[in-house]
């Protein structure tokens, strides 16, 4: 970070503000911060220290000390054995004289179950949970009572059982309990079996119930099952197997011969998800806040158990449950998180993973385990948790960010790596990797190429170039080639391929630089000359007015040349639109320029005719206006999204234009082009797609929260009024309601273009449905079916794949897209709170038809929706 | 979240030296800011591809995006000097960038961002006595990226370089001259017939309503990010 402190700035004393000087912390923060940094260099060592350090601080603050341990274990999860040892030392009583004191152990303890409370009030989860890993610890170590601790983790086994569930809440509740299973299983299991096996035995029934989803997501693991998996192997051998996993530095000291009375935790009851109502009322026709997290998750394991732990051993789900937290925890600082990651294994039993290389400690590897610290975190890991179905907790940038740092941090190791695992992904891309999961790797790939020179070896892949043009392998290629010219510019990236991809036979980069395409360009064109007056005229900065009547001459002029063009109207529409877009065409900026400047022409070409001033938004006309703005940026698909989001946000067109836009041209635009060739959907129009269904959702959550806050604002200069009434002892005062009965205009607005949005966005959605059925299962007279879009589906053909072509792969593809609308989280809760609409629009043509196609959608809807 | 590391999306010691604004208003702005200061660009980098690496911290879903980009120019030559902002719908979108994408490379350069108070006219220009960034009037190392010593052309950016001198040689100063991105949605039912044939208006000139929404979508944002 050395630029930041580049010469130029000590010139500027005044940029070291009040932020910069030493900040004096207190004895109390002192303390904390002593507590919080516990163990950093040797645990072992610390740990007398630190504990006279807190027996010796006073005045005695345990409210301060047990804020310190909720946030040491909540934001350090690595560290809870060690925090364990820490609190079970403050159990002894060092000075016999004062044994009848209360013991400090146990009233940090009883602070520390107040935090706890209060996480579980907020539901905040991830913090419960780890706060039942310590709890789970502290059985083992003997300060809190088996009974109390089983009648803890029973609460949370008893979510799976409430009635109508969310997969997320179970998911969470089912994490909770097993992981506290886990670690004090060996101490639950001696106190009662039968508890310990019932509790087991409910998770598996949950998760057996969940199986359908498979159906939605073709990924090979699923959180919930890893843990089963761990815990029964545990279960097996009574739990004894979890000193091979985990470090229990408090049984060091004989822990068992304490003789004290055990803790026992307060009962609790898990309460219900806050659902964030903010003013959503069914008067809006608008519900509840769209719930995330209905699926299970799917995560992708790349490496084999021999380089990196199998998180469906015991051992192996330790340490991946452990990385997921600190990657979700550290989100705000990706190069403290690459830190930690990297620094793990001192946190895990010593033998867990190879030394550095080297390294000149000691290094006796554990029977079956000795793996490679970049393997995990590296990959595995992160990889994992980027990749995860249907989303990653966090923004994809933030997993990519973080492999960059861990690179930059242990380049010799991380890269090399990344590079493996980059070569397992690719492979997969012929074994069905899911659409969203291979997207994603794209964007991954591109930008991790951005942060080091572009460097791949791509000549590796060149004897892929033989497969079919639009099999899942060269549209990788050709995406990570798109994505990387994005970047950077054509030329860079022309330089770093092998000859025979640089070929354009070869499908992977276009000769040039991905410029504008006006259609009127050439002088030959016939209607080179009328463009040009339009040209003329947005050069010069005309009013729309005039660029108007230009435009209506124009169409009179086209009339009587009679040249067969059959209809006027669009080719009007497509001189402006396109003449516009070159004079906007020099940047992002000047795109806006253009297109603010004339955004009445915009809006009259989109309403109707060019002359007739008639309603707003004819379909056919804003459908010409995308074909114009495609067709200029043919050679382009960045400049065509952005151009669309922009006439979307200029409302110049609707989401469900682009929607529909999309489903019948978006395939026409790129390199690609072929008219008349069969519906699909790839990657490239999936962008469009979503573009437009976010935006479509953008603005029901910006309506939603508008109201929400002129609600709030009504209600508190309500009860302001109120309040001063009451204050008026005089009997002057107007009766209440009378002023209820004024309602504010602006929330009578904001309610209505709520309702407006809301249409749209459902018109929206069922525009997308029927989408995609135009494409998966076509009517016989459709518009260019695709005639292979049911031959695509099952194992048998699958299996035959070897010989798909083109329009296989594609309707291939353009299933995985369909999965991915029904399931993505962004889209699957509105999808479920319309489905009877949607499915009344869209299904009901399937009744009675034997279509192996419309089964397969009705079925993979049915589940998305959860009915299924 | 932040008690064992210091998150990375706090405001640094950037700030706007020309902004006439006391202390405690400007942490006010910036708690809310919509805006980025991006810097170490290298003078060939065009809006397009900091639209790429931006938008991967939009949250159109959420009602965000990117609403413009104002790419920095060298006062007297209108061409890229090696700064620009970034402006966002909504506060989450510019931490977002903070924490993902400030201290990543963009166009090989390792580029920084910073929260900014927001645009105001003017602030596009560079203000070192050249016509470009300050820091380039005292810069001692060769930054080929950047110019190279000064007037230095790089061989083997000469194409590169003619079309960054061309792009913006129509750059205006003024009110205007930069374009605002789109506002809100707004309901146009019973405004089509008095869709008057002026200019659009950026939505920074709307009037109550407008400010209002602006408003109202930050502060959510604030509480969504409240940990």
């Amino acid at each position: 970070m050395s630029y930041r402190h580049g010469g130029y700035r000590r010139r500027y004393r005044d940029d070291y503000d009040d932020r910069r000087r030493e900040v004096v912390e207190t004895p109390e923060e002192k303390l904390k911060t002593a507590i919080i940094k516990f163990g950093e260099v040797d645990a072992q060592e610390e740990l007398p220290r630190l504990e006279k350090q807190i027996r010796e601080h006073q005045p005695l603050n345990i409210p301060n000390i047990s804020e310190a341990f909720r946030i040491s274990v909540t934001e350090q999860p690595y560290k809870i054995p060690f925090y364990t040892a820490l609190l079970r030392n403050l159990y002894n009583t060092p000075d016999p004289a004062q044994s009848d004191a209360p013991v400090l152990g146990r009233l940090i303890l009883e602070d520390f179950w107040k935090g706890f409370q209060g996480y579980l009030d907020k539901v905040a989860w991830r913090e419960t949970r780890l706060c039942i890993q310590f709890f789970a610890h502290l059985t083992v170590a003997g300060l809190i009572s088996p009974e109390s601790m089983t009648s803890l983790l029973q609460s949370f086994v008893a979510v799976l059982d409430e009635f109508g569930v969310s997969h997320g809440r179970a998911k969470k509740a089912g994490l909770s309990a097993g992981e506290g299973l886990f670690i004090a299983g060996s101490v639950l299991k001696a106190h009662s079996p039968s508890s310990v096996n019932d509790m087991i035995t409910a998770i598996h029934t949950y998760s057996e119930s969940t199986t359908n989803a498979k159906w939605l997501v073709a990924l090979n693991s699923r959180v919930l099952d890893s843990l089963l998996t761990a815990l029964n192997t545990l279960n097996e051998g009574d739990f004894s197997g979890i000193t091979d996993c985990l470090p229990q530095p408090y049984l060091r000291d004989g822990a068992a011969d304490l003789e004290i009375a055990k803790y026992d935790l307060p009962s609790v009851l898990v309460p219900p998800e806050i659902i964030e109502v903010e003013g959503i009322t069914s008067e809006t026709g608008s519900e509840a806040q769209i719930k995330k997290e209905e699926w299970p998750e799917y995560y992708f394991r790349v490496f084999t158990s021999e380089v990196s732990p199998d998180p469906n051993t015991p051992a192996g789900y330790i340490i991946r449950s452990a990385l997921i937290d600190t990657i979700d925890i550290f989100e705000i600082n990706r190069k403290e998180c690459a830190r930690l990651l990297l620094e793990y294994p001192k946190w895990n039993l010593p033998g867990t993973f190879k030394p550095k290389p080297g390294s000149t400690v000691e290094h006796e590897p554990f029977p079956g385990k000795d793996w490679q610290l970049e393997s995990t975190p590296g990959r595995q890991t992160i990889i994992g948790a980027y990749l995860v179905l249907p989303e990653p907790s966090q923004k994809s940038i933030y997993y990519i960010s973080l492999i960059t740092e861990l690179c930059k941090l242990s380049p010799s190791t991380i890269g090399p790596a990344v590079g493996k695992s980059i070569r397992k992904l690719y492979a997969c891309l012929s074994e069905s990797l899911d659409v969203e999961v291979a997207r994603r790797f794209a964007e991954w790939f591109a930008v991790h190429m951005s942060n080091f020179g572009f460097q791949w070896v791509w000549k590796e892949w060149v004897p892929d170039l033989s497969l079919a043009v639009q099999h899942p392998k060269r549209a990788f290629i050709r995406r990570v080639v798109e994505f990387e010219i994005r970047l950077a510019y054509h030329d860079r990236i022309l330089k770093t391929l092998p000859p025979q991809m640089q070929d354009p036979e070869g499908f992977v980069i276009p000769e040039q630089a991905p410029g504008p395409a006006f259609e009127y360009e050439d002088p030959s064109h016939p209607h080179h000359e009328a463009a040009q007056s339009v040209l003329n005229l947005f050069r010069g900065r005309a009013n729309a007015e005039d660029v108007i009547a230009q435009l209506d001459t124009l169409k009179s002029q086209l009339e009587g040349s009679d040249d067969g063009h059959t209809n006027l109207d669009s080719l009007v529409r497509s001189i402006a639109v396109q003449s516009l877009l070159n004079i906007g065409s020099r940047s992002f900026s000047h795109l806006l320029n253009g297109l603010e400047r004339y955004l009445a022409l915009l809006r009259n070409l989109a309403s109707s005719g060019v002359s007739s001033a008639g309603g707003y938004g004819n379909t056919e006309a804003k459908n010409d206006i995308l074909t114009a703005a495609a067709s200029f940026w043919k050679h382009n698909r960045q400049m065509v999204g952005i151009v669309f989001d922009k006439l979307m946000q200029y409302q110049i067109v609707d989401p469900t234009d682009v929607i529909g836009w999309t489903f019948l041209n978006g395939s026409f635009v790129g390199q690609l082009r072929e008219i008349e060739k069969p519906l699909n959907l790839s990657a490239f129009e999936w962008d469009l797609l979503r573009a437009a269904l976010d935006k479509a959702n953008g603005r029901v959550v910006i309506a939603r929260r508008k109201i929400a806050t002129l609600r709030k604002e009504d209600d508190d200069a309500r009860a302001k009024a109120k309040a001063s009434q009451e204050m008026e002892v005089d009997g002057d005062a107007k009766p209440a309601d009378e002023q209820h009965e004024v309602e504010n205009p602006a929330l009578e607005t904001a309610l209505k273009a709520s309702e407006s949005l809301v249409r749209e966005q459902k018109a929206a959605l069922s525009r997308t449905l029927e989408g995609f059925i135009s494409c998966l299962a076509p009517s016989a007279g459709g518009l260019n079916p695709n005639p292979h879009s049911r031959g695509v589906i099952g194992e048998e053909a699958w299996q035959n794949r070897d010989a798909w072509g083109r329009d296989d792969w594609n309707a291939w593809e353009t299933w995985g897209w369909y999965r991915q609308f029904v399931r993505a989280v962004s889209y699957a809760p509105y999808l479920r709170k319309y489905t009877n609409t949607l499915e009344t629009v869209s299904f009901a043509r399937f009744e009675g038809v034997n279509d192996p196609a419309a089964d397969l959608m009705k079925k993979v809807w049915h589940i998305a929706t959860g009915q299924e | 979240m932040a008690h064992v590391v210091t998150p990375l999306d706090q405001p640094s010691n950037y700030k706007d030296s020309q902004a006439r604004v006391d202390r405690s208003r400007q942490a006010e702005l910036l708690s809310k800011s919509t805006t980025l200061y991006i810097g170490n660009l290298s003078f060939y980098t065009t809006e397009e591809q900091i639209y790429e690496m931006f938008s991967k911290c939009a949250n159109t879903e959420d009602g965000g995006g990117i609403k413009r980009v104002i790419m920095g120019l060298d006062r007297n030559t209108r061409t890229p000097c090696g700064f620009c902002f970034v402006e966002y719908y909504t506060h989450a979108e510019a931490l977002a960038c903070m924490r993902f994408v400030s201290g990543t490379k963009l166009d090989e350069r390792i580029i920084r961002c910073d929260l900014d108070l927001g645009y105001k006219e003017g602030r596009q220009f560079g203000r070192g006595k050249s016509g470009g960034q300050v820091r380039d009037e005292h810069r001692q190392d060769y930054d080929p990226g950047r110019g190279g010593w000064g007037a230095q052309a790089q061989r083997n950016e000469i194409e590169r370089r003619r079309e960054v001198e061309e792009r913006y040689a129509d750059a205006q100063d003024g009110p205007g001259a930069v374009a605002g991105g789109g506002g809100d949605w707004k309901d146009q039912g019973g405004a089509q017939t008095e869709n008057k044939l002026k200019r659009g208006r950026s939505p920074d000139d709307e009037g109550e309503n407008g400010r209002l929404g602006q408003r109202t979508r930050m502060e959510d944002d604030m509480d969504n990010n409240r940990m």
